[in-house]
C-alpha cells in the first residue's frame, strides 16, 4: 500500500489534544500555580558588563517586610555552577561580573512585590573593569580578557578540496562582509519556575521548559543532590524558539537554592524586562565570504570565516558553532570549501539556542552572495541556483558527506518559484524608481536533521506507553511540547501504531521520573525521535498484545493487524475484535500492558579537524520565495507573500506542520526587518515589546505552502523535522527581495529604515537632503502626497 | 497600609464584590482574589494583549487598569466567553482550524476576536489590524486570521 494511502490519522488534521484547555483559559501554566505558603523569588543582577565585585550589601533588602531569604553565592549547598557544557558561569557571582544581568544576589518573600522591592535594594560594590563587545576587536591583541582563558573559545573549520585549483577556474568572485543581528525569542510566557522542597532530601520543580534533563542536572548540581532526588516536570509552556533549552536551568536553580533555604515551595516568574535583558539570545554575527564561480555559472569555491559572539559565558555557543560552520554553503555543489567559525567571549549578553541554532545567520549570507554571484554573472537567481543545487547525481554537500537520496533541493526549489510565480513576476515590467518599489527573492536551506556529529552521545529518546483496561492509551516521552506539536504528533504517531483513534491517547508532559533521559527538545527532532520511541515501545507492547487479539480473532499471531481502533485478521477485514476488547482482556489475565521503548540516532563518520564527513544523518531541504513592497522614501519594508516548498518526508499532523511552517516564517520575517537588539555596552537598551518589535497580525504576509513528501527519511513513518527550516530562509528570502526591488546590495541585517535607506546612498530621494547638501532646495520642497 | 477599596463589579455574569489594595491591578484582582487565571501576564505593560478582558465590552489589557477603576462595571474574561459549557464560536474555530500552538496568548486572543465579531466588524482586510495588540510568537497568525474569518463567516450566516 503506498504510504499516502495508508489508513489513520497520519497526515490528518485532527483537534489537537492541548488546544481545548488552551483556549478556554484551563490550561496551568507556571504562573497559574501556587501552593499554601509559597514564597515568591526575584534576582538581583549587575547593571554593569564588568566589574570586580567589593561586596554586596544586603541589609537593606533583609529589612523588607514579607523577605524570608536573601542569599549570595555562599549559600549554595552544592557548586556554584550553571551552563550547560562549559563550566564557566557561576549561578551567583564571586568576584568578577562579566555581562549585565549577571546575577548578585537571590531574594524569597512572602509577595512578589516584596521580593522585587528587595531585590532592588542589593547594592552590590562594583568597581566597573573595562569591557569588549565587538566579537571582532575581542581577538586582538591587547584586548580586555574576558575570562582568564582568552577570548578565542574555539574555532571550528571546514577544509575541503583543492582551493588554488579552484581560485584559477573562477572566473567572478564576490566578497563580502556581513554584519547579522541576534534575536530576541519573544516567547509570549515569560521564564519561570516553581521549586518544591522535601526537607533537604530531594525536590521538585515544576518549569516553563524545552530540556527538563537539563534542568535536572543543573538543580543537582547546585543543591548538591544526586539526579534521582530532584525531579524535573515540565509544565505548560508558553513558547520556546530555543530561549527555554539551556537558560531555565538558571531560574530553576534559582529557586531550588532558595527553597532548599527556606524549606518551602518558591515560585520565580521573571518580569518581561529581566527576561529579555538577562535570558540567551539569537548570537550576533560577523561572516566574510569570498565564493568564486566560472563563466558556465557553476560555483568553484566558498570561503567563509565567521566571528560568534558568544556573549560573557559559552552556554551552548561551540554548539551552536558547530551547526553554523557546516552549514555555511546551503544545498550547493562546491568543489573548494574553506571554512572558520570563530567563537568568540565578549561582555554582551550571551548567546543561545534560536531556531536554526546559528544556521540562520549563515544561511542568510550565503543566500545573499548567491545572489551578488547571479548579479555578477548575469544569471536569473533562480537559474543560477538551479545550475548549482544538489540533486541525485551531485551529492556531496559542505562536508563532502554524501546526501542520502532522494535529495530534492530542485523539486523545492521548482515549486516554490511557481507557486511565487517568480517567471511572471520577472517577465513583467517594474518601475525602476517610485516610492514603492517590489521586489522577489528567494531563500534556499539545507537543515542536518537533529543533533550534530559533537553532540551525538545525547541523541536518544525514551518512551512509556501503557494500554489501559478500556483501550485507552498513556504515552509519555522524554520531549516536550512548547507549542510546536510535540503532544499531537506524539498521539499521531502513537494512535497510527496502535490502530486506535487519536482521542484514545492520551500524552502527558515529561517528567524525569517516568521516562530516560532524552536529550533536549531542540533540533527539531521533538516529533522524530519521541515518534521512533513511541514505535519501538508500541513494538514491545504488541509481543504482548497481538497474542491475546490472535486468540479472540482464532487466527495466528502473526496475522494480527490493527487499525481503525479493530485489531483483524490480515486480509479478512471483516473478522475483527476492538483494540478496547483485546486490553480489556489483556487486564483480565493481568498482562503487562506497560512498554518502555527507547531509540538513539546511527553513529557516522566525522572528522571534527577537518569538518569533514557526515555531522548528520539525514537533512531537510526548504525553499521561501519573498514578494516585498519597500517605500523607498521611508525604507520601510513590507513583507506581502512568501512561497514556502518544504521537503518533509512524510506529513504526521498537517495542521502542526503548517502552524510550523507559517510561525517559522514570521519569526523570520521578524528578525530580518524589524527585530533589533539594540546594545549600549552590553546592556540591551529596548527590552520590551514597544522597543522591540515582534510582528503582530498586521504585519503577517500571505504565506502558500507546498508540501515536497518522500519516502526513506528515517523519522517515524519518513518524517523529518520542520521546526527549523521553516525559520532559516525566511530572512534570506525577505533581503534578497529589497535588493532586487531597489538594485542595492544590503550586508547589515536587520533590514530596519536606517539600514535600506543607507544603503541607497546616492540613490535616495532625499540623498541631497540627507547629506546636508542643498539646501537652498530644502526650502522650495514640497511634502509628497504619495498614493498609498 | 492604606485602606483596602471596595470593588463591586459584574464578573463574567455574575455580580461579585472583592477588597482590594488601591494600587492593585485588574489583572491581579482577576488572576489572584477570583482564581481567574485564564488571563495571563506576558509583559505588564500593555504591549502584547495576553491579558485582554472586555471591560463594558471593549477589548483593555487588564495589566494597565486598575482594580479599583472596575467599580459598577461589567468586565469579561476568557472564561467568561463560553456559554453553558460551550466554547465561544471563535474558540471553536481557534481549535478547528489549528490556530492555537502554545496558547499563552490565546485566550487574549479568543477575547478581543470575541469583541471584533460582537460588534460585527467583519471584513477580513481590518480583522489584522483589530488583532495587532495581541501579539503570538507561534503562529505566524495565519490560522489564527483564518478562525476568525470563519467564525465571522458562520456568524453572518446565522444571523441572515
Amino acid at each position: 500500500m503506498a504510504e499516502g494511502a495508508r489508513p489513520g490519522p497520519l497526515g490528518g488534521r485532527h483537534e489537537r489534544p492541548d488546544a481545548r484547555a488552551k483556549v478556554a483559559g484551563s490550561t496551568r501554566y507556571v504562573a497559574d500555580l501556587a501552593l499554601p505558603g509559597m514564597l515568591h523569588a526575584a534576582l538581583a543582577v549587575s547593571k554593569v558588563p564588568s566589574a570586580r565585585v567589593a561586596g554586596i550589601e544586603l541589609a537593606a533588602a533583609r529589612a523588607v517586610e514579607g523577605v524570608e531569604a536573601v542569599l549570595t553565592a555562599a549559600d549554595i549547598p552544592g557548586k556554584n555552577l550553571v551552563g550547560v557544557i562549559f563550566e564557566d558561569q557561576p549561578l551567583l557571582v564571586e568576584d568578577r561580573v562579566r555581562m549585565v544581568g549577571d546575577r548578585l544576589a537571590l531574594v524569597a518573600a512572602r509577595t512578589p512585590e516584596a521580593a522585587w522591592d528587595a531585590a532592588r535594594l542589593v547594592r552590590g560594590r562594583l568597581e566597573p573593569l573595562p569591557s569588549v563587545h565587538d566579537p571582532v576587536a575581542a581577538l586582538e591583541a591587547g584586548t580586555t580578557r574576558v575570562h582568564d582563558t582568552g577570548n578565542l573559545v574555539r574555532t571550528f573549520r571546514v577544509v575541503r578540496g583543492d582551493l588554488e585549483r579552484a581560485h584559477a577556474r573562477a572566473a567572478v568572485v564576490v566578497e563580502a562582509e556581513y554584519h547579522v543581528g541576534g534575536q530576541e525569542h519573544a516567547y509570549l510566557e515569560p521564564q519561570g519556575c516553581l521549586a518544591i522542597p522535601e526537607g533537604r532530601d530531594r525536590i521538585t520543580i515544576i518549569t516553563s521548559c524545552q530540556c527538563p534533563f537539563y534542568v535536572q542536572q543543573a538543580v543537582a548540581r547546585v543543591l548538591g543532590l544526586s539526579l534521582a532526588a530532584v525531579r524535573v516536570e515540565q509544565a505548560p509552556t508558553g513558547g520556546g524558539f530555543g530561549g527555554k533549552e539551556d537558560y531555565p536551568s538558571e531560574p530553576a536553580a534559582c529557586a531550588a537554592v532558595l527553597a532548599f533555604a527556606t524549606g518551602k515551595p518558591v515560585r520565580l516568574v521573571l518580569p518581561r524586562e529581566l527576561d529579555m535583558q538577562a535570558s540567551t539570545k539569537r548570537h550576533a554575527v560577523v561572516v566574510r565570504h569570498r565564493w568564486g564561480a566560472g563563466r558556465d555559472g557553476k560555483l568553484r569555491f566558498a570561503e567563509v570565516e565567521t566571528f560568534m559572539d558568544a556573549g560573557a559565558y559559552i552556554g551552548l555557543s561551540t554548539v551552536v558553532a558547530e551547526r553554523a560552520n557546516v552549514s555555511s554553503i546551503g544545498p550547493y555543489d562546491v568543489g573548494a570549501v574553506r571554512v572558520a567559525t570563530h567563537v568568540v567571549y565578549t561582555n554582551n549578553l550571551f548567546g543561545g539556542a534560536f531556531r536554526g541554532f546559528g544556521q540562520p545567520q549563515v544561511s542568510w549570507a550565503a543566500e545573499a552572495t548567491m545572489d551578488t554571484l547571479a548579479r555578477a554573472l548575469a544569471l536569473d537567481p533562480l537559474e543560477f541556483r538551479r545550475r548549482n543545487v544538489l540533486d541525485g547525481r551531485r551529492r556531496r554537500m559542505c562536508t563532502g558527506q554524501l546526501l542520502p537520496r532522494p535529495v530534492l533541493a530542485r523539486e523545492c526549489l521548482d515549486r516554490a518559484a511557481e507557486l511565487a510565480g517568480w517567471e511572471g513576476f520577472h517577465a513583467k515590467p517594474r518601475a525602476a524608481s517610485g516610492a514603492r518599489r517590489e521586489g522577489m527573492g528567494i531563500g534556499l536551506v539545507l537543515y542536518g536533521c537533529n543533533l550534530h556529529h559533537g553532540g551525538q552521545r545525547l541523541d536518544r529518546s525514551s518512551a512509556v506507553v501503557i494500554l489501559q483496561p478500556d483501550g485507552s492509551v498513556v504515552v509519555r516521552v522524554g520531549l516536550t511540547e512548547m507549542g510546536q506539536g510535540n503532544l499531537a504528533a506524539c498521539q499521531t504517531i502513537a494512535a497510527q501504531a496502535l490502530g486506535v483513534d487519536p482521542s484514545a491517547v492520551q500524552v502527558w508532559q515529561p517528567d524525569t521520573t517516568t521516562v530516560a533521559d532524552s536529550g533536549p527538545t531542540v533540533a527539531s527532532r521533538g516529533a522524530h525521535m519521541s515518534g521512533l520511541a513511541i514505535l519501538d515501545a508500541v513494538n514491545r507492547l504488541r509481543t504482548r498484545l497481538d497474542p491475546i487479539a490472535a486468540e479472540l480473532l482464532g487466527c495466528a499471531r502473526d496475522l494480527v493487524e490493527l487499525s481503525n481502533g479493530f485489531a483483524s485478521v490480515r486480509g479478512e477485514p471483516g473478522r475483527r475484535v476492538s483494540v478496547a476488547s483485546v486490553a480489556t482482556e489483556m487486564a483480565a489475565r493481568r498482562i503487562e500492558g506497560i512498554a518502555t521503548g527507547w531509540h538513539r540516532s546511527k553513529a557516522r563518520a566525522f572528522d571534527a579537524e577537518t569538518g569533514t564527513g557526515a555531522p548528520y544523518e539525514f537533512y531537510a531541504i526548504a525553499c521561501q520565495i519573498a514578494r516585498v513592497s519597500v517605500d523607498e522614501e521611508l525604507g520601510i519594508v513590507r513583507v506581502q507573500e512568501v512561497s514556502a516548498a518544504h521537503d518533509v518526508g512524510r506529513v504526521i499532523h498537517r495542521d502542526a506542520l503548517e502552524g510550523q511552517i507559517e510561525g517559522g516564517i514570521v519569526q523570520g520575517i521578524g528578525w530580518a526587518t524589524t527585530e533589533e537588539l539594540k546594545l549600549d555596552a552590553g546592556r540591551l537598551a529596548n527590552p520590551n515589546f514597544t522597543d522591540y518589535l515582534i510582528p503582530t497580525a498586521a504585519d503577517a504576509p500571505r504565506i502558500k505552502i507546498a508540501v515536497v513528501e518522500s519516502d526513506g527519511a528515517g523519522g517515524p513513518f519518513g518524517a523529518k523535522g520542520v521546526g527549523e527550516p521553516s525559520l532559516i530562509p525566511a530572512a534570506a528570502a525577505v533581503r534578497n527581495a529589497v535588493c532586487e526591488a531597489l538594485d542595492v546590495e544590503i550586508r547589515r541585517l536587520p533590514l530596519s529604515p536606517p539600514t535600506v535607506v543607507e544603503a541607497l546612498g546616492e540613490r535616495h530621494p532625499f540623498a541631497w537632503l540627507i547629506a546636508g547638501r542643498k539646501e537652498e532646495e530644502h526650502a522650495g520642497l514640497a511634502t509628497a502626497d504619495r498614493e498609498r | 497600609m492604606p485602606e483596602p477599596v471596595r470593588v463591586t463589579l459584574t464578573l463574567n455574569g455574575e455580580r461579585r464584590t472583592f477588597h482590594v489594595p488601591p494600587g492593585r491591578r485588574l489583572l491581579d484582582m482577576l488572576r489572584e482574589d477570583a482564581g481567574l487565571t485564564g488571563t495571563k501576564e506576558g509583559c505588564g505593560s500593555g504591549e502584547c494583549g495576553t491579558c485582554t478582558v472586555l471591560l463594558d465590552g471593549s477589548p483593555v489589557t487588564s495589566c494597565l487598569v486598575l482594580a479599583a477603576s472596575v467599580d459598577g462595571h461589567d468586565v469579561v474574561t476568557v472564561e467568561g466567553l463560553s456559554r453553558a459549557g460551550r466554547l465561544h464560536p471563535l474558540q471553536e474555530a481557534l481549535v478547528s482550524l489549528g490556530g492555537i500552538q502554545c496558547g499563552f496568548c490565546t485566550p487574549g486572543i479568543a477575547v478581543t476576536g470575541a469583541a471584533v465579531l460582537a460588534r460585527h466588524e467583519n471584513a477580513p482586510a481590518e480583522h489584522a489590524r483589530l488583532l495587532s495588540g495581541n501579539l503570538c510568537r507561534c503562529t505566524g497568525y495565519t490560522k489564527v486570521l483564518g478562525a476568525l474569518k470563519a467564525a465571522a463567516t458562520a456568524g453572518e450566516e446565522n444571523r441572515g
